[in-house]
C-alpha cells in the first residue's frame, strides 16, 4: 500500500570527482628561487566570515602600539608584533547586510540591487600576475564565495580538504597522467571547434546579441591559454609532501574543524609554492557550530538584540574563530624559508563584511592584517563616523606584493600608518 | 494606450495652485545639440519647456545645478538603453510628488500629467524602436538549473551537476535574466568538466548490469532497549522517542549508487490514530550526527509518512542512494522528551510498562540498484546497439572508493567515422533544439576524425565530439532572432518557462511543422505541459524566487523563543505554498486568492501550527479555513513569514517592502546610504513598532516609510515562524504555556503586546490583517498586473520595459474579464506579443 508522504527536498550533492584541472608540477622552492634574482616569494591569504565579530570584544580600546589586547585578540597574543588591527574602515556604499559579503574582496558598490555588477577581487588581481609562476594561480577554498573574476563571475570554492590535497599533491598513475594530458589537449581542440561554431552563430544574430557573445569568445580564449599552461605543468611532477591526505570530517556543522583541515592543506600549498594566493571563507551561517558551549545557530546568535545570554554564546563561538585564525598564523610562523618565516612572506588578511551583524551594518568592519613584510604591532584606528576605505588596505597589500597599481576598488590611496619593512 | 493607474498611495497630492509663478522672464537658452527632431518636439516646445522654465530651472538650470541635473541642457531625446536616464528620473520624481519640492509653488496637476505623458511617450517610442531592431531580451545563457535539467533530459541521466557550476546572478528577482547571465572562463572550464561527468554516466562501460541486491533487514534492539527507548517484540521493534542514534539501519549499506526501492513494514503501536514516521537517508555517520545543517551533502530527508495502526501496513518509496548510504527511521509525534516519562523513577524505564503511542517497525526490504534495462536507456539513446568489446587489461574508472574496478568494455565500431557522423547527426538537432545544417555537423565530425587519426578508440574519439557539442554556444545559449520567434525558438522559450528544460519531441515536431505558432496549437501545448509532472519545476523555481522560498532554510529560529519550530514545519510550510499555487493553477481559480482565500492546502503539522482542528495525517489536502483562524492567502502562510524574518525577530520594514515589491508590485526605493540600521532589542523593552515611530517623525524618512511600514505592521501578528501572536515572545517576563498539539506543550516568556493596526499613506486605516487584505483587494487590477509582470519577467528573461506596458494592460483587461483565473493568465502570458517576440 502506497503510503502518504510529503515531497522531499533534493539537496544538492556533488559527485565527488576530482576537478579536471591539470596536474601541476612544482619544483622545490629552493630550485625555483635559484632561477631568479633573490626576490622573496610573497604570498597572500585572505580569510573571512560573513557574520562579523562582536565589536566591543574585537577592537582594542586604545589606538597605537600600546593598546591593551581586546578579548578576541588575547588568543593571538603571541603574534601581537605581527598584527595590525584596523578600526574605522569599510567599503563605501557596500549595500546592505548579507549581500555585501560578495564585495568584501572587491569593494564593488550597491550589492543586492538589481543593477549590481561585481568587480574583480583582490586575490584575482594578484592571481592574474601569478599565472606563469605557480601551478595554481590562486586557490579558492572554503564554504562561500569570495573570489570574483574580472567579469564579475564567482569562482566556486573548494570545501573538501581531501579533494584540495588531491589536486595539489596526488600524482595519478602514468595511465591517469596520460589521460589528463589527453584531456587537456582535447580541451584545446574543443575550444577551437566551439569558437568556430560561435562565429557561425554570430552571423545569425542581431547586434546586441553579437556583443553579448563577446563574453563567450573572451572565455574561450582564456580557457585555451589556461589549458595550454596546464599541459606544460602536467609534464612536471607534483611536489612530494610527507603529510598524508586528510579524510574530510563527516559532521556537517564542524565548520571550524573543517576549516582547520583546509588550513593544513593551504599551508602545504604555500610551503611547496603550489600557489601564492589563497582565499578561505568560513561558512555555516545557518548552523549550530560544533563548538562546546554553543547551542544556537550562528546567524541567530549574531542577531543578539543585546540579549546577554546570546552574546555570551556568541563570544564562545567567535573566540573559537580567532583561535582558528591563530592556528593558521602558527603554522605559517613555524615554517622557515630562506632565513625568514612563511608568515613574514605571507600577507594574512582576516575580516568580515559585517560591522554590526545585529543591525546588519557594513561600516566599521573588523579587520586584521598579519605578516607579509609590513611594520606591524599597532592598532590603526580610523574615524568610526567617517570610515576610511578598506580598499586602501588592499592597495597597500598589492604594492607590497609588487603590483604597482594606482588604485583598487574604491581605494583613495594606500592606508596611512602602515609601512613596509 | 491605456494609462496605468497609480494606486492612491503614490499619486502626487494636488496642492493649491495660485501661488506666485516663477518669473518666466529669465533668458534661458536651451542648447540644442542639433539632433534630429522627434515627433514629440512640438509638445516639448509648447508644454514641456515652459513647464521646466516655470518650475524647475531655478534649481536645475544655468544658475544652479542641484543633483548635478541641468534640465535646460537636457535634449528631448530618449535612449532605449537607458530608460532610467535623466528623463526617467524626472518622471519618477514628478509621479512621487517629490518634485517640485514641498516648499515651492505647486504646478497644476493637469500640467504635471502632460509632462509625464510626454516623457512616457518618448520612452515608449524609443523602446519600441529598440525592441523591433534588437528584441527585448538579449542573448540568454542557460542558468545552472536549466543546464542540469537539460543535460538530464538530453542524455537520460540524473547526475547532479549544478553544484559544480558558479552561482548565477539575479536581476528583476530571477536568475534566468538574460542580461545577468554572463559567461566566463570559469564557466567554460566547468562545462568541460560537467560534460565529462555526464558522459561518464550516460555511456556504460560495464558489460553486465550491476548486481541488484534484494534483502530483508530488521532492527534488533534486544538488550539495548532501554537506551534507545524501544521495546523489542518478536516480529518488530517499537520506537518511542525520536533522536536515538540506534535508529539507523546498521546492517544495510548501499553497495553502489543508484535507485533503491525500500519497503518498510511499519504500524502505529498502542495508538488508534496514525503515527508519523520520519525517514532519512545518507552516510551512517552523518545520520547519527547532530542537527541538520544547510547544504549538508551526506544525508537527506526522504519524507514523513503517516503510519496507521494496521499491522499489515507497508510504507514504500524509491530513493537515490550513494554507496554506503543507509536509512534512518524516527517516530515523530510520539514521545517528545524525558519529562514525559517523569512518572518512572531514576530513569529506569521498562518500556513494556509504557502505555503511550509508539512506532512499530518490522521487516524492511531493500532492493537495488534498480536497473530497468541494460545497457541503460541513456547509453542506447546515444549509441544505439553498437557492440561493446572488452579492452584487454583495462578496468572501469572508480567513482567511489568502495567501487571495485571491473573489466572495461567500450563501444566499438567497424566504421568509426561513419558511425560517429550518424550519431552526431542524430544528437545535434536535439542538443541545439533545432534542425542543423551540414555545415554545422561537419566540424564535429572532423574533430572526431582528428582523434581517430591520433589513435583514439571509437568511444574516446566520439566523446570528444559530444563534449564539444555540450560546450558550444548553440547549446548553452537560446538562439532568438529579433521579431517574431520562429517555432523552434518558441518551443525552447516555452519549455524553459514551464519545464525549466529543453523542449520534448512533440514540441519540436510541431515547430518543424510550423504549427506551434498557431494560437490554438500553442494553447493545447500549454495545457499538456501544465499537466506534465515536469511543470512542478515551474512552481518551484518561480515561487522559490518570487516569494523567496528558496531561503526557507537560511536562518534557524532561536529555540528558546520558538521551541516548536522543527523540520516538518519547515518543509510543510513550503509545500503549503507550492500546493496552494498549483491548486489555483490546476482549476483556474482566481489569482486574487493569493491575497485572500477561504482555503489552503494543509497537513496535520500545519493545522497544529495554525490552530485548525480536524486535519489528520501529514498528507496534504485542501482545507476550508475557518473564519476565526485568521488565515487565507499568501500573507498568512508560514513560509512567507519565515523568509521575511531573520529567524528571531520580525521587521515591519522588511515585510512591508516585501509586500510592496511582490504583491502590490510597487517596490520601495532603497534606503539612503547614510542611514544607520535599527538594532532590534529582543529583551522586550521596546517593540520594533516603537522604534520605527522615530522614522515617521522625520519628514524625509516618512515619505517612504509611510508606504513601507503599514503592510509590515499588518503582518506583525505573525511571528518569524508563521504562528499568530497577540504578544511578542521575549526572554524574560511572564512564563506562558501553549499546547502545540496533544501531548506537546511548550513554554515561552510573554513580552509586549502586538499592535498590528496601521494607516496607509493614502489615509486608509486597518485594524488587522483581515482589514488590510480587504484594502489590497480594492485594486484587483494591480494585483493581477503585478503577477502578470512577474510571470512575464520569469517567462522571457527580461524585466518589463516601457514599450511592454500596452501588452501588459491587455493581459490584465482579459484577466479581469475571466475573473482573474490563474491558469488563464498563464495562457494569456504565452499568447502575448511579449512572449511571442524576441
Amino acid at each position: 500500500m502506497k503510503a502518504n508522504r510529503l515531497s522531499r527536498r533534493n539537496f544538492l550533492r556533488s559527485s565527488g570527482v576530482m576537478l579536471a584541472l591539470p596536474l601541476l608540477d612544482s619544483t622545490l622552492p629552493g630550485a625555483l628561487a635559484a632561477d631568479k634574482a633573490a626576490a622573496p616569494r610573497r604570498r597572500m591569504v585572505a580569510v573571512t566570515q560573513t557574520l562579523g565579530m562582536h565589536a566591543p570584544l574585537f577592537f582594542p580600546e586604545q589606538p597605537g602600539r600600546d593598546y591593551t589586547l581586546s578579548p578576541y585578540l588575547e588568543p593571538l597574543k603571541e603574534f601581537r608584533d605581527d598584527i595590525t588591527v584596523f578600526s574605522g574602515v569599510s567599503h563605501p556604499q557596500a549595500g546592505g547586510g548579507h549581500q555585501a559579503a560578495v564585495s568584501f574582496l572587491t569593494g564593488a558598490q550597491h550589492a543586492g540591487t538589481d543593477w549590481f555588477r561585481n568587480s574583480i577581487s583582490l586575490d584575482q588581481v594578484i592571481a592574474e600576475r601569478m599565472e606563469a609562476e605557480t601551478r595554481f594561480p590562486s586557490l579558492s577554498v572554503g564554504f562561500s564565495n569570495l573570489s570574483w573574476t574580472r567579469f564579475g563571475v564567482q569562482i566556486p570554492a573548494e570545501a573538501s580538504a581531501a579533494r584540495l590535497y588531491a589536486r595539489l599533491f596526488l600524482a595519478g598513475s602514468p595511465e591517469e597522467l596520460r589521460t589528463q594530458v589527453r584531456r587537456l589537449r582535447d580541451g584545446q581542440s574543443i575550444m577551437d571547434n566551439v569558437r568556430d561554431g560561435a562565429k557561425r552563430l554570430q552571423t545569425d544574430l542581431g547586434k546586441e546579441d553579437r556583443e553579448k557573445l563577446d563574453d563567450y569568445f573572451e572565455s574561450v580564449r582564456e580557457v585555451e591559454q589556461r589549458l595550454h599552461r596546464a599541459e606544460e605543468w602536467a609534464k612536471k611532477p607534483k611536489p612530494t609532501v610527507t603529510v598524508p591526505q586528510p579524510q574530510d570530517i563527516a559532521s556537517g556543522n564542524d565548520i571550524l574543524g573543517k576549516t582547520q583541515q583546509l588550513i593544513d592543506v593551504i599551508h602545504l600549498a604555500l610551503q611547496t609554492d603550489s600557489t601564492r594566493v589563497v582565499t578561505l571563507s568560513m561558512g555555516g551561517m545557518a548552523s549550530v557550530l560544533a563548538v562546546p558551549g554553543v547551542t544556537q545557530g550562528w546567524h541567530d546568535l549574531s542577531h543578539h538584540g543585546n540579549e546577554p545570554r546570546k552574546i555570551a554564546e556568541l563570544r564562545i563561538l567567535e573566540t573559537a574563530i580567532m583561535k582558528t585564525v591563530g592556528y593558521l598564523l602558527g603554522k605559517l610562523k613555524g615554517t622557515r624559508e630562506e632565513g625568514e618565516t612563511l608568515l613574514d612572506r605571507t600577507l594574512v588578511l582576516f575580516g568580515s563584511n559585517m560591522g554590526n551583524a545585529s543591525s546588519h551594518e557594513t561600516s566599521n568592519l573588523p579587520v586584521l592584517l598579519v605578516g607579509g613584510g609590513f611594520k606591524h604591532g599597532a592598532h590603526l584606528a580610523f574615524d568610526r563616523k567617517n570610515n576610511t576605505p578598506l580598499c586602501n588596505v588592499y592597495l597597500s597589500m598589492l604594492h607590497r606584493l609588487g603590483l604597482e597599481v594606482k588604485s583598487f576598488g574604491s581605494s583613495t590611496g594606500t592606508i596611512r600608518g602602515l609601512d613596509m619593512k | 494606450m491605456s494609462q496605468r493607474s497609480l494606486p492612491s498611495s503614490v499619486r502626487p497630492t494636488p496642492r493649491l495652485a495660485g501661488l506666485a509663478c516663477l518669473i518666466a522672464g529669465l533668458a534661458i537658452s536651451f542648447g540644442s545639440p542639433g539632433q534630429a527632431a522627434g515627433p514629440n518636439d512640438k509638445v516639448y516646445d509648447s508644454v514641456v519647456r515652459p513647464f521646466l522654465v516655470k518650475h524647475c530651472l531655478d534649481c536645475h538650470g544655468e544658475d544652479a545645478a542641484k543633483a548635478r541635473l541641468r534640465l535646460d541642457k537636457l535634449p528631448p531625446e530618449f535612449s532605449a538603453k537607458e530608460p532610467s536616464g535623466s528623463w526617467g528620473k524626472v518622471l519618477d520624481k514628478l509621479r512621487a510628488g517629490e518634485m517640485p519640492p514641498e516648499k515651492r509653488p505647486r504646478p497644476a496637476p493637469a500640467e504635471v500629467r502632460q509632462v509625464q505623458d510626454w516623457i512616457r511617450a518618448g520612452q515608449v517610442a524609443a523602446d519600441e524602436a529598440q525592441q523591433q531592431a534588437q528584441g527585448r531580451v538579449v542573448l540568454r545563457r542557460l542558468n545552472r538549473v536549466e543546464y542540469e535539467n537539460t543535460i538530464h533530459d538530453l542524455l537520460g541521466i540524473d547526475t547532479r551537476l549544478q553544484g559544480l557550476l558558479p552561482e548565477d546572478e539575479s536581476v528583476g528577482g530571477f536568475d534566468n535574466n538574460a542580461r545577468a547571465l554572463r559567461l566566463s572562463a570559469v564557466h567554460l572550464e566547468r562545462y568541460l568538466e560537467t560534460a565529462d561527468l555526464a558522459l561518464d554516466d550516460a555511456i556504460c562501460n560495464d558489460r553486465d548490469p550491476p548486481e541488484t541486491l534484494r534483502k530483508k533487514y530488521r532492527f534488533r534492539f534486544k538488550g539495548n532497549g532501554q537506551a534507545a527507548w524501544t521495546l523489542s517484540k518478536d516480529d518488530y521493534e517499537v520506537f518511542f522517542m525520536a533522536g536515538s542514534i540506534a535508529y539507523s539501519l546498521r546492517d544495510f549499506a548501499a553497495p553502489r549508487d543508484g535507485r533503491y526501492r525500500v519497503r518498510i513494514h511499519a504500524f502505529a503501536y498502542q495508538s488508534e490514530q496514525p503515527v508519523t514516521m520520519r525517514v532519512g537517508a545518507g552516510d551512517i555517520y552523518a545520520l547519527n550526527g547532530t542537527s541538520a545543517t544547510a547544504g549538508d551533502v551526506t544525508r537527506h530527508l526522504v519524507g514523513y509518512f503517516d503510519v496507521p495502526p494496521d499491522k499489515a501496513n507497508v510504507v514504500e518509496f524509491v530513493d537515490w542512494f550513494h554507496p554506503n548510504d543507509t536509512i534512518r527511521i524516527d517516530p515523530y509525534n510520539t514521545l517528545r522528551n524525558y519529562a514525559d516519562l517523569s512518572q518512572y523513577r531514576n530513569g529506569k524505564i521498562d518500556m513494556a510498562e509504557y502505555t503511550g503511542p509508539g512506532l512499530a517497525v518490522g521487516e524492511i526490504e531493500i532492493e537495488g540498484p534498480l536497473v530497468e534495462r541494460w545497457p541503460p536507456e541513456s547509453h542506447r539513446r546515444l549509441l544505439g546497439s553498437l557492440p561493446m568489446v572488452a579492452v584487454p587489461g583495462a578496468k572501469t574508472k572508480r567513482k567511489y572508493r568502495m567501487d571495485p574496478p571491473r573489466p572495461l568494455f567500450v563501444v566499438s565500431s567497424p566504421e568509426p567515422a561513419e558511425n560517429a557522423e550518424r550519431i552526431l547527426r542524430k544528437f545535434l538537432p536535439r542538443a541545439f533544439r533545432r534542425p542543423v545544417t551540414d555545415a554545422e555537423v561537419k566540424p564535429f565530425v572532423a574533430l572526431v576524425q582528428s582523434r581517430l587519426k591520433e589513435g583514439y578508440t571509437f568511444e574516446e574519439a566520439l566523446r570528444v565530439g559530444l563534449k564539444a557539442v555540450l560546450c558550444s554556444s548553440e547549446f548553452l545559449y537560446l538562439k532568438e532572432k529579433p521579431g517574431r520567434l520562429d517555432g523552434f525558438a518558441l518551443a525552447s522559450r516555452l519549455s524553459y518557462f514551464l519545464w525549466t528544460s529543453m523542449p520534448d519531441g512533440e514540441l519540436l515536431d510541431l515547430a518543424a511543422k510550423g504549427t506551434l505558432v498557431e494560437p490554438a496549437v500553442l494553447r493545447k501545448q500549454v495545457e499538456r505541459m501544465l499537466r506534465d509532472p515536469k511543470a512542478h519545476r515551474f512552481t518551484e523555481n518561480f515561487l522559490g524566487q518570487w516569494l523567496g522560498l528558496r531561503d526557507i532554510g537560511a536562518t534557524m529560529p532561536d529555540p528558546t523563543l520558538y521551541p516548536e519550530y522543527d523540520e516538518l514545519l519547515k518543509v510543510s510550510s513550503v509545500q503549503e505554498t507550492e500546493s496552494f499555487f498549483e491548486e489555483l493553477l490546476k482549476t483556474d481559480l482566481s489569482l486574487l486568492n493569493l491575497v485572500d482565500s477561504d482555503f489552503s492546502m494543509l497537513n496535520e503539522r500545519l493545522a497544529w501550527h495554525y490552530g485548525i482542528p480536524g486535519v489528520k495525517g501529514q498528507e496534504f489536502r485542501k482545507v476550508k479555513l475557518p473564519r476565526e483562524s485568521g488565515r487565507g492567502g499568501l500573507l498568512t502562510q508560514a513560509s512567507v513569514h519565515k523568509v521575511t524574518a531573520n529567524g528571531t525577530t520580525t521587521s515591519p520594514v522588511l515585510r512591508g517592502a516585501w509586500v510592496l515589491k511582490n504583491i502590490i508590485g510597487q517596490p520601495a526605493p532603497p534606503p539612503p546610504a547614510d542611514v544607520p540600521a535599527i538594532e532590534p532589542d529582543i529583551r522586550g523593552a521596546v517593540t520594533i513598532r516603537e522604534q520605527l515611530a522615530k522614522h515617521r517623525q522625520n519628514a524625509s524618512c516618512a515619505s517612504c516609510h509611510a508606504k513601507i511600514d503599514p503592510p509590515g505592521f499588518a503582518l506583525e501578528c505573525f511571528d518569524p515562524i508563521g504562528g499568530r501572536r497577540d504578544s511578542y515572545r521575549a526572554t524574560v517576563g511572564e512564563l506562558v504555556f501553549v499546547d502545540v498539539a496533544k501531548g506537546w506543550r511548550i513554554g515561552f516568556h510573554k513580552g509586549r503586546p502586538v499592535d498590528a493596526s496601521g494607516e496607509l499613506a493614502n489615509g486608509k486605516r486597518f485594524r488587522d490583517i483581515t482589514e488590510f487584505k480587504r484594502i489590497l483587494l480594492e485594486d484587483k487590477d494591480q494585483i493581477a498586473r503585478n503577477l502578470t509582470e512577474k510571470l512575464l519577467v520569469y517567462a522571457t528573461g527580461s524585466v518589463i520595459r516601457p514599450a511592454d506596458r500596452a501588452a501588459v494592460e491587455a493581459i490584465v483587461t482579459r484577466a479581469r474579464a475571466g475573473n482573474y483565473g490563474l491558469r488563464s493568465v498563464v495562457h494569456e502570458v504565452v499568447q502575448s506579443p511579449i512572449f511571442l517576440n524576441k
